[in-house]
């Protein structure tokens, strides 16, 4: 009896403590950026640095032959630049398009979205407007469902810039 | 700004069982930008800018969208599903500040 009090005490001082750890934790968090989970995709970094967080060693194939990405070849306005990819790809639940990113080579900020996809979607396909900080390459990676990598680069012209700062 | 978090969905007018559906979405959102002081250093704060598009076709989530500031203002995003049965398709915005802006579109067959 003495024995099961003693320890469901020790359970409890152990989940306090724990309590506090985390507690610590989110006070520290305060003075960074709150959105910790939000910056998690979205760093400033360098797209060589993104690309190691985001795909680690893994070797990226080319993938001129599947994807198609479209964008403007000269953005006039960098604030706006409409993109689109689609990728030819069966949507079966064995065999489908995971995730599609987009990285914008030379904005502060260049992973610019990640969409993750369900064999439902029917098609492997994305659009988004998107802002480009100058001229540069824009990338379009696409993860299947077994891993591979493939990419297909694109140089755009920027006339204006669309990230300010 | 009273617009921020109107929801616009464009879907096609004439839809058959089976077919693959493009729509296309925007939000009013000012997707606010980093800012920088005079010596080029980020200013902390906690931007105001959508981080998540979750669309749901009959319950089941179909895309997600993980964003970054480096979408445009007032974005706009366009996706495909595969229309199998009428029902509901719902596009819901999430933002860093907890705001959650969302679209329904009843999808019919004609």
């Amino acid at each position: 009896m003495t024995d099961g009090y003693l320890m469901s005490r020790r359970a409890v001082l152990e989940t306090l403590g724990a309590l506090g750890v985390a507690a610590a934790a989110g006070g520290l968090v305060v003075g960074a950026p709150k959105t910790a989970q939000a910056q998690a995709l979205g760093q400033n970094e360098s797209v060589e640095d993104a690309m190691k967080r985001l795909f680690g060693g893994k070797p990226i194939k080319d993938g001129a032959a599947v994807i198609k990405l479209d964008l403007p070849l000269i953005a006039e306005n960098g604030a706006v630049v409409p993109v689109s990819v689609n990728v030819d790809s069966p949507m079966t639940p064995t065999s489908y398009v995971k995730h599609i990113y987009v990285v914008a080579d030379k904005n502060r900020i260049p992973v610019v979205t990640r969409v993750t996809l369900a064999p439902e979607a029917g098609r492997a396909f994305m659009g988004a407007n998107i802002r480009l900080g100058e001229s540069g390459d824009v990338r379009a990676i696409v993860e299947q469902s077994d891993g591979t990598l493939l990419q297909v680069k694109r140089d755009v012209k920027v006339t204006i810039g669309g990230c300010g700062g | 700004m009273a617009d921020i978090g109107k929801v616009r969905l464009r879907v096609p007018t004439s839809i058959k069982p089976g077919d693959v559906v493009q729509v296309r979405s925007l939000v009013i959102h000012p997707m606010e930008r980093i800012e920088r002081d005079a010596q080029g250093k980020i200013v902390q704060k906690n931007y105001n800018y959508i981080n998540k598009v979750i669309v749901t076709y009959l319950g089941k989530t179909v895309a997600t969208f993980d964003t970054t500031q480096s979408v445009a203002e007032n974005p706009f995003f366009s996706f495909t599903f595969k229309a199998t049965d009428p029902g509901q398709l719902k596009v819901q915005f999430l933002d860093t500040t907890g705001g959650r802006y969302e679209g329904t579109a009843d999808i019919k067959f004609s």
